[in-house]
């Protein structure tokens, strides 16, 4: 079986290798515009130095070139955007979100999540399919073989799509699904300033803000990586305090693998509190400035 | 121009009931509703129609059964969007939901975007219950068009779109040569809501309908569908503030989480 490999994130792209030598695939890892450092574990790598990543079309237009039986993606907003573009090319299955992958003779089989987190769905197709797997499910392999090297020119096609301009967003420090605890804030707060009680909480439990998508993507009043959510980042805190966030199935669903989830909201019938261990029905008004004061004691 | 918005009655998942015990989900049971992110895609197709003109078709392949409950929840989408400002609608019903993979759909779905003609189709970065993006992809796949996901802004500068796009650490700019497919996501309008004249007209505006006809095979088969289990232990502390924190900061002690 012949795997295929791609991602814009070179950590990612070891995490699907990972996924392939779990496979016994004969690996083809291809980068665009990226150097290979410290990458084992691959048959083979195919360098395009002249093609970035945001050029979507001719990264597709490589991997349209390479012939595999299953292509692994990462599931960041790049590789989605080309798992369906591929696998239709492809004439083949397409799967995203996948949180585990295996092969049963020409089949492959795939777990994801579905309906906005309630279900987890097991999808089979015959093999060629296109995949993008969730960030941390596999890990890379830290020894193996060391990948023949071969450079190609950019594929040369008509261009339709043409970058004018990039901006990097602002960056946070901890990344949200690594820290073991999470403050996650919703539009229980009135202004960003009232925000500053969520940061002293983090501060104090060692912990980094969170938020729900309306505070990052609305109002802007945080970065957009931190976000939680089924279109946001998925996280696994040990401790997680959702704040005024009233637990919207969107929201909820990325923090099912948080270990122990504590909620504070005065609306006693949000639904946050059917995904919680402890529910503090109060004004977080009080309750948050209350429980800093305690915290410090 | 002339385009084709996509939009997904899509199950709505806040009300579907899940058994984590017997792994039951009431599907049948639930309702569904247009998806909030295809709304979206109604409102900018109506903007951008507001602008420069011309006509917003919408398309809908209805894929969770055609029961008279579904029909009835479709065409009240319908009408919304319609009386949004679209001009017309076809929807497309009869599917079984297990024999329409996105391969499937996007092949009919793109058959009728080249039937009204359009030369951009938007759709949202996700439906509802599904959240993919998997087929406005396929689409632009099977139209041999190009496709920008995530569009945050859309620009009509003559036969091109300036879309601006949000990607987990980078905001692009990019120009686009119509004819295009252009996912969107939430951030990008405000859908408007209907006055009641509208929403009278709308009932006038054409709806076509048609039946499903199964030409192609899906790619993928759901073998199942599993509730996932999280133990919660849902305690709700009950007391004066003062009291509720001290037990609250006792039981994470407990929970050696703090
Ligand atoms: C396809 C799709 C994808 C989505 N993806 C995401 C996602 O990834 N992440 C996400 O978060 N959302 C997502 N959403 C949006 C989601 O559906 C909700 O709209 C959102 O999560 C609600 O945010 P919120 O809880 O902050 O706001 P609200 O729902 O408005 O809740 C505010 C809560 O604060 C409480 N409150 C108010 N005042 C106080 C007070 N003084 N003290 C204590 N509590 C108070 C209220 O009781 C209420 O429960 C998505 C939506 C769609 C349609
Ligand atoms: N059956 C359908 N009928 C019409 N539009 C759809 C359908 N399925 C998906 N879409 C469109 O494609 C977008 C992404 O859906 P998905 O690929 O399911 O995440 C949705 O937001 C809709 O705009």
């Amino acid at each position: 079986m012949r795997v295929v490999i791609y991602s814009d994130v070179l950590d990612l792209a070891k995490e699907l290798i990972g996924l392939a030598n779990e496979l016994n695939a004969e690996t083809e890892l291809i980068l665009a515009g990226m150097e290979p450092d410290n990458v084992v574990g691959v048959d083979r790598i195919t360098l395009y130095r002249g093609i970035s990543p945001e050029d979507q079309e001719l990264v597709l237009e490589a991997l349209k070139q390479a012939e595999a039986d299953l292509y692994l993606l990462s599931n960041d907003r790049r590789g989605r955007e080309l798992v369906g573009l591929l696998a239709h090319s492809k004439g083949g299955a397409s799967i995203v979100d996948a949180t585990s992958v295996k092969v049963e003779g020409d089949r492959v089989i795939a777990e994801r999540m579905t309906l906005g987190g309630k279900g987890v769905a097991v999808e089979e197709a015959k093999m060629p399919a296109v995949i993008s797997v969730m960030a941390g499910k596999y890990k890379p392999p830290e020894e193996g073989k060391s990948p023949e090297i071969i450079e190609k020119e950019a594929p040369s096609i008509e261009r339709r799509v043409e970058l004018v301009d990039k901006k990097e967003k602002p960056k946070v420090g901890v990344p949200l699904d690594k820290a073991d605890v999470v403050i996650a804030v919703g539009r229980g707060f009135k202004k960003k300033e009232d925000l500053k009680m969520a940061y002293e909480l983090a501060e104090i439990l060692g912990g980094v803000v969170g938020a729900t998508r309306p505070l990052a993507a609305d109002l802007k009043w945080m970065p957009e990586e931190v976000w939680i959510g089924i279109s946001g980042v998925r996280i696994r805190p040990k401790l997680l305090i959702v704040i005024g966030a009233s637990g919207q199935q969107q929201f909820s669903a990325g923090i099912m693998d948080s270990k122990v989830v504590v909620a504070i909201n005065n609306d006693e019938k949000a639904p946050i509190f059917e995904v919680s261990d402890y529910g503090i029905v109060a004004d977080l008004y009080e309750a948050v400035p209350k429980l800093i004061e305690k915290l410090k004691r | 121009m002339n385009i084709a918005v996509l939009l997904k009655q899509s199950i709505d998942v806040q009300e579907l009931m899940v058994d984590p015990d017997s792994d039951k989900i009431y599907l049948e049971e639930a309702p569904t509703k247009p998806g909030e992110i295809d709304l979206n895609a109604v409102e900018e197709a109506v903007r951008i129609k507001e602008k420069v003109g011309g006509k917003a078709t919408l398309i809908m392949l209805s894929t969770w059964g055609s029961s008279g409950k579904r029909k009835r929840e479709a065409r009240e989408a319908i009408k919304r969007s319609l009386a949004m400002g679209l001009d017309d609608a076809i929807f497309i019903f009869g599917a079984d939901g297990r024999e329409v993979d996105t391969y499937v759909s996007a092949k009919v779905i793109a058959e009728k975007v080249r039937e009204i003609e359009a030369n951009l189709v938007l759709a949202g970065e996700g439906s509802e219950d599904n959240f993919t993006g998997l087929l406005p992809a396929r689409v632009a796949a099977e139209l041999g068009w190009p496709y920008v996901a995530y569009a945050t802004s859309i620009e009509v500068e003559g036969d091109h779109l300036i879309v601006t796009r949000s990607l987990e650490d980078y905001e692009e700019k990019v120009k686009v040569k119509l004819p295009a497919v252009i996912s969107v996501t939430q951030e990008i309008n405000k859908p408007r809501i209907p006055k009641l004249m509208e929403i009278v007209k709308a009932g006038k505006k054409p709806v076509k309908e048609e039946e499903f006809n199964k030409k192609h095979e899906s790619k993928l088969k759901i073998k199942s569908i599993k509730v996932p289990k999280v133990e919660r232990k849902k305690v709700v502390i009950e007391g004066d503030l003062d009291e509720v924190l001290d037990k609250l900061l006792q039981a994470l002690k407990e929970e050696g989480v703090i």
